[in-house]
């Protein structure tokens, strides 16, 4: 899977978050202190809107039941979720985000 | 690939076009428009209702399909699984909601066995208490665009009295990224007895699925329906499905569910007379992302009535399986005795089932029990298997056959059992 460029830097605050479709999947992209991340808009505890939660430094709460996950690298980081979320690779260019899904 | 349905969109000019070239009673334009009012007003259902919270349509995207405008030669309907061997009465196929062929040697003088649009046509007044008053044509988005725009689809009418022997059956097929908006009206009149086989197939092109059946057994009348969704990978599925059971009346109702890329599915039945009967068999097997969606309500409204509901399925690679079912026994419905469980065997980590069983129960001299399992295969199954010399591919296409036996056990008829028991196997995927 290759690159694909998703969204404009300048569209997303810092810190700020966007829910974008890449390949018939929803995936969040968080930026936070200068970088951006993408993880996929699901909460692995019961498939929650992930992309809805509070954003705080590196963890997004699930709006549901609020467990925390990593931003970085989709890790689970308290209950009720016990698994991580996919974290996707990114890369920004000038203005452009580019993201590589992973599986 | 381009697409070979011509869609004009679901929009009030399409829908006037729609209506201006149907020629149907006006009780049914007025139910038409009513539906197409409804729709036009609600949004599509949203994540933070209960019942939508587990399944995302947020891909779905309603404005790139339409009414089902003329199908383009060479497209093809699928082949049927359910009729292998089976002598049928009568048999109906469509594709993307356009008749696509039809047969009734064997169907009985009296019962009326077709395409539902010419159907309604010529007994209006027969049909006129059953259509729409049996599934709620404003229940949702999905329900009012079927309601307003439903376009062929099947009835089975048999009058008081008749058994039919052999079963009817109805292929509906989607393809080339079509759209198929058809309704099925089953009604049994008193003492009447059949066997109805439905099932859907179609390509793996994104196509839409908007649908909805509704059921009427009579008293003491006895049904026996099968309806297998097996449409191609790219199909969304909407449907609302219920069926009311009147005293004394037998329902045995299996759905096999193995198609389809969402399918979002209500499928309720009723007992309104005292002494009903049914028996609700679920097969599903699900594979890549596919998410299946089951709601299902068994609502007792009277008294020494019996249901009895058993949903299996097995998952693999990413896909997802809901099941949310409730039984509801209304106050006065005593001696009611309801039975809901649900099993999924998970075959693979990354899958995931959900199994939300309630009950609701407003009288108080019932019997009323639920359940419901989820788990992996067992090592020490797969390892007793490879001492017996079987490989572990081989171990687990036994323990998942053992797995829907219990519920192979149940459905009385043999086409229907080989079929799913089949598909399953052509499915699992080798796990060495």
């Amino acid at each position: 899977m290759d690159f694909q460029r998703v969204a404009r830097l300048s569209d997303l605050p810092d810190p700020g978050r966007t829910v974008v479709e890449i390949d018939d999947r929803l995936v969040v992209l968080l930026r936070v202190a200068g970088e951006v991340f993408a993880i996929d808009d699901v909460c692995t505890h019961d498939g929650g809107p992930l992309g809805e939660g509070e954003l705080e430094d590196h963890t997004i709460a699930c709006p549901r039941h609020g467990a925390k996950f990593d931003i970085r690298t989709g890790a689970a980081l308290t209950m009720p979720a016990t698994r991580p979320t996919q974290a996707h690779d990114v890369k920004v260019e000038g203005d452009d985000i580019w993201v590589r899904v992973r599986d | 690939m381009t697409e070979m349905t011509l869609a004009s969109g679901f929009t009030s000019d399409a829908f006037a076009a729609f209506l201006a070239a149907r020629q149907e009673p006006l009780w049914l334009t007025e139910l038409r428009r009513a539906a197409w009012e409804a729709f036009e007003k609600m949004e599509l259902p949203s994540r933070r209702e209960e019942e939508w919270m587990r399944t995302d349509i947020r891909l779905f995207k309603l404005d790139r399909f339409g009414l089902p405008g003329e199908t383009l030669p060479g497209l093809t309907a699928p082949p049927a699984l359910l009729t292998e061997g089976v002598d049928l009465a009568g048999r109906t196929a469509s594709l993307n909601s356009r008749p696509g062929g039809f047969s009734s040697e064997g169907v009985p003088p009296g019962v009326l066995f077709g395409n539902l649009e010419e159907m309604v046509a010529e007994h209006g007044d027969l049909l006129r208490p059953h259509l729409f008053q049996i599934v709620n044509p404003q229940a949702d988005k999905f329900a009012a665009l079927h309601a307003a725009c439903w376009s062929g689809g099947v009835l089975v009418y048999v009058p008081r009295g008749v058994r039919v022997e052999k079963p009817f059956h109805m292929l509906s097929g989607l393809a080339g990224g079509g759209v198929d908006l058809s309704h099925a009206l089953i009604v049994l009149e008193e003492g009447a007895e059949a066997t109805v086989l439905a099932e859907t197939a179609g390509d793996d092109q994104p196509s839409l699925h908007c649908g909805a059946i509704e059921i009427v057994v009579g008293a003491g009348a006895k049904l026996r329906y099968v309806n297998l969704q097996n449409w191609g990978s790219g199909t969304w599925h909407f449907a609302h499905q219920r069926a009311v059971v009147e005293r004394d009346g037998a329902l045995q109702w299996t759905i096999g569910a193995l198609g389809g890329r969402l399918a979002k599915v209500n499928q309720h039945v009723a007992l309104v007379g005292d002494g009903a009967d049914t028996q609700v068999n679920g097969v599903m097997f699900t594979e890549g992302k596919q998410h299946l969606s089951y709601h299902t309500l068994q609502h007792h409204q009277a008294a020494h009535c019996r249901s009895d509901l058993l949903y299996k399925g097995a998952l693999q690679d990413h896909s997802q399986l809901v099941w949310r079912g409730m039984i509801k026994v209304d106050p006065g419905a005593q001696k009611t005795n309801g039975y809901q469980r649900n099993d999924n065997l998970i075959l693979t980590e990354t899958a995931r089932a959900d199994s939300i069983p309630g009950l609701e129960i407003e009288a108080d001299d019932v019997i009323c029990t639920h359940g419901a399992t989820a788990g992996r295969v067992d090592d020490q199954q797969i390892f007793y298997a490879r001492c017996r010399g079987l490989t572990r591919n081989e171990a687990v296409r036994m323990i998942v056959a053992g797995f829907f036996q219990q519920v192979f056990d149940r459905i009385t008829i043999e086409s229907v059992r080989e079929a799913l028991g089949h598909a399953i196997g052509r499915r699992i995927r080798e796990y060495d």
